[in-house]
């Protein structure tokens, strides 16, 4: 097992047994099974977008006008909402009523950029399927969207709320007592459920209950995770809001959080456990998803973990926030939480698995980071070594009394021969219902992997956790069906301005290409085009004056490289330790130790390896010299790593710095552009250094003459194409079949004497014509 | 004979010259525009190619810009 922690291609024979089990083993609640088929697996609202319906006049510069089809209300200035007919919502965050508007932002509609005064968000059906399942209704919405506009709203965007909202989040599957019951609040829903034949036949007809409908009366009290502040609500707000804006806050408000208190009716039918996916399935066709909640504390099957939270760990506001959406009814619900690296992911998760008490299953996406999970259990809950159990290639903690199982996603959907004590663990995670999975870095994961997981796992709810919700291949939809809506999203800029993630300063350097370089990049039509840009002398030269310039501040500095060989180049130039795929996990943790610990190392070079999910907690300096493409996920993950917040928060105006160096007029400058969306989305803003002061005069410096950079120019012409290209991480492409082999020319003709070798023994016949040469 | 050819003084940035000298070297113009090579920073150009130049310096920063949509 040890060897194969690197993801193999597929076996035809082995993946249809595989698939065969998978059958007997099905998972509980699992939407995922029935989203196989990505067109088919989602109701039909959800392709539905409120953009179809504009039509308005638009100037030169791109500008709508959508004056005749909205007035402007008198009290237009003490609102703080615009709400465009296509669905964008644009809110000004220096409004007295911002706070509350923001909230109220962020459960109803997916936020597109927030950059410091205006933000700006769209409706769309997922965000108001989330909105829905924390438990807002569609009146509420478009009332309170009413209330903050400033002008009327539009007749479209009424009906777009009405068409996602009506029918989602109405039912619910819930599992008691280990029987599954479809449960709402509307009769009339379920009524037209059992209407559907499909529905209706997976009913669980018990003796008792003829074929009257379950009602019961509830008295559902708050919940309360630990650690959770009981806070005074209400500040004092300023006179010139309008009344009934925070009067409808309030209501908002107690929608969210003390509705519970009251007693709620509820009514409810019994279905066939073995049904449960068909059942998913057709509600899904008929636009009213189910959705999966987890009763954990009327649990009486599975026994509780004695785990709770320490007290000195306490939540911060927003993590508060962002687990009241997920227990808001003293119930787990499946979803989403997102929130920036270095702002506490994994303490919201350890809560989490704290309140919930009952089995966690906590998978991320490296060995190293099952280390820090455990670590972080360890440091935020009463959790000791033989609760914690960790499952990797190397290490296999014994499950003996286990309650929090931390694994990788490749350890699990590993598909080739395991040693048997992987087999026995495999076994037994398959057999045990988990009460809580925690996914973490789930954007990270392919959709299939995913499925085969949740085929494999069973778990009563799923939550995931990322900083970037984003892929470049726009499979994030997906998830909100597999896994769950997204619960919260955390807005970057406030929780810097706050002090709970560092201040980033972002620099984009330019770097000029040296001009035999730059010939050599302009004359190049293969891929090894790269590496002439990634090896610019002056590139190089502006790396190092950088990396001395924060050694003397005192700063550590991490300095990424995707280019393998130029990551060895730059690093055994400036000797410095350098990490990347092949390095060893024991080589690693060194280097990483003597980096947190040891004052002589200051700087690291890594490669993609440590993109994600490395805790480097004194980094405050980050260098990109290559990077992929114009991934917006990459960047924002790297600027994650020097995210976690510095002590000196509040004595300079930024403690961490952020370079990308970019060499220009090559089309890494497009890349560049290309990578900084999601960031400036995000608010960010990047400033352009075309002149590091100071660079020409240091003399210190390597490559100054042209000899130096011919000797480097040489170099880089020997270096093969396959130097050129980018490291390829074990989870990336492993559907793709064929295998990537580093060779010359020669060996691809056959002029390789292993080939030779061959024709050798094979040839047992002798040629006349060869008789005459080997007399 | 006299050759009387009208020129025109470049001056631009050293990666830049390299650009040029990579158009003239592959005939991407259809002939060699470059008369004379002068220092680093300074090329000497027939007049008459002037504005097929500038288009195609600008057709090179265009595909260095990254535009959304």
């Amino acid at each position: 097992m040890g060897k194969t922690k690197k993801e193999h291609p597929e076996k035809r024979g082995r993946k249809r047994k595989k698939d065969d089990f998978d059958e007997n083993s099905m998972g509980l609640d699992d939407p995922v099974l029935l989203a196989v088929n990505e067109e088919e697996g989602l109701p039909s609202a959800a392709k539905k977008t409120a953009e179809t319906t504009t039509n308005c006049v638009e100037d030169d510069f791109g500008a709508k006008d959508y004056r005749s089809q909205m007035n402007l209300k008198t009290d237009h200035a003490s609102r703080p909402l615009w709400v465009a007919p296509d669905g964008h919502i644009f809110l000004e965050s220096y409004s007295p009523v911002y706070r509350h508007a923001h909230d109220f932002m962020i459960a109803i509609a997916e936020p597109v950029c927030r950059p410091t005064h205006l933000h700006e968000y769209k409706l769309t059906a997922y965000s108001l399927y989330a909105a829905v399942s924390v438990g807002l209704q569609t009146n509420d919405i478009i009332e309170y969207l009413k209330r903050l506009s400033k002008t009327s709203i539009p007749d479209g965007i009424i009906e777009f709320i009405n068409v996602c909202t009506l029918s989602y989040g109405k039912v619910k599957l819930v599992l008691k007592h280990n029987r599954y019951f479809i449960e709402s609040q509307h009769p009339d829903m379920l009524q037209k459920l059992l209407k559907d034949p499909v529905i209706g036949s997976c009913r669980l007809k018990r003796l008792e209950d003829t074929d009257v409908l379950i009602t019961e009366e509830k008295k559902i009290e708050m919940s309360h995770f630990p650690g959770e502040s009981l806070k005074d609500k209400e500040d004092q707000l300023n006179d010139i809001v309008p009344k009934d804006i925070t009067d409808l806050y309030e209501k908002i408000d107690k929608v969210e959080e003390e509705e519970e208190e009251k007693t709620q009716n509820l009514v409810s039918f019994e279905v066939q456990q073995e049904k449960i996916e068909i059942i998913q399935k057709r509600c899904i066709e008929i636009d009213t998803p189910l959705l999966v909640e987890y009763d954990f504390k009327n649990d009486k099957v599975n026994k509780d973990i004695n785990i709770d939270l320490k007290p000195q760990a306490t939540l911060r506001p927003y993590q508060e926030k962002s687990l009241r959406k997920m227990f808001g009814n003293s119930r787990a619900r499946s979803g989403i939480i997102v929130l920036p690296c270095g702002a506490g992911k994994s303490l919201v998760g350890v809560t989490a698995c704290c309140t919930v008490r009952k089995r966690a299953l906590v998978l991320c996406n490296s060995a190293v980071s099952v280390e820090q999970w455990k670590y972080q259990f360890k440091m935020w809950s009463t959790a000791d070594d033989s609760l914690v159990c960790r499952f990797t290639s190397d290490i296999k903690d014994k499950l003996m009394g286990c309650g929090v199982f931390i694994t990788t996603y490749s350890m699990i959907t590993h598909t080739q021969k395991r040693s048997w004590e992987a087999e026995q663990t495999m076994k037994w995670i398959q057999e045990q219902e988990w009460g809580i999975m925690v996914l973490d870095e789930v954007h990270t994961i392919p959709a299939k992997m995913f499925r085969r997981v949740l085929t494999l796992v069973q778990s009563h709810c799923k939550l995931g956790l990322t900083a970037t919700l984003l892929r470049e291949d726009d499979k994030i939809a997906d998830l909100n069906f597999l896994i769950g809506p997204k619960l919260y999203e955390a807005n970057w800029l406030e929780l810097q301005q706050k002090g709970y993630i560092a201040k980033v300063q972002c620099s984009e350097v330019w770097c000029p290409m040296a001009p035999e370089f730059y010939r050599e990049y302009l004359a190049t039509r293969t891929c090894k085009k790269m590496l002439f840009f990634v090896m610019n002398p002056n590139k190089f030269r502006a790396c190092q004056f950088l990396i001395r310039y924060h050694e003397q501040r005192g700063d550590k500095t991490i300095v990424f490289s995707d280019n393998v060989f130029a990551l060895k180049e730059y690093a055994l130039k400036l000797s410095k330790p350098y990490i990347y795929g092949p390095t060893s996990q024991a080589e690693r943790i060194q280097i990483l130790q003597n980096f947190k610990l040891n004052p002589k190392v200051n700087t690291i070079f890594v490669s993609k390896v440590a993109d994600t999910s490395f805790d480097l907690p004194d980094a405050n300096v980050l260098i990109q010299i290559s990077s992929h493409g114009g991934s917006r996920r990459q960047e924002a993950q790297r600027l994650g790593r020097i995210l976690r917040a510095k002590k000196t928060a509040i004595a300079e105006e930024y403690n961490a710095f952020f370079y990308t160096l970019v060499s220009q007029d090559t089309i890494e400058m497009s890349y560049s552009r290309k990578r900084q969306r999601f960031l400036i989305d995000q608010g960010y803003s990047y400033k352009v250094v075309t002149k590091l002061a100071g660079l020409e005069e240091d003399s210190e410096l390597f490559y100054s003459s042209r000899e130096d950079q011919g000797l480097l120019l040489s170099k880089v012409l020997a270096a093969n194409d396959t130097d050129a290209d980018e490291e390829r991480m074990p989870y990336e492409g492993t559907s793709k079949s064929f295998k990537k082999m580093s060779g010359k020319m020669s060996s691809m003709s056959g002029a390789d004497d292993a080939v030779y070798a061959e024709f050798r023994r094979n040839s047992g016949v002798k040629h006349p014509l060869f008789k005459k040469f080997r007399k | 004979m006299v050759h009387v050819s009208k020129g025109t003084l470049i001056t631009c940035d050293q990666s830049m010259k390299q650009f040029l000298l990579q158009l003239d070297q592959t005939n991407a113009l259809g002939k060699k525009f470059i008369l004379q090579e002068l220092d680093e920073e300074h090329l000497f150009v027939s007049s008459d190619v002037l504005e097929t130049l500038e288009d195609r310096v600008d057709e090179l920063m265009d595909q260095l810009t990254f535009t959304q949509n």
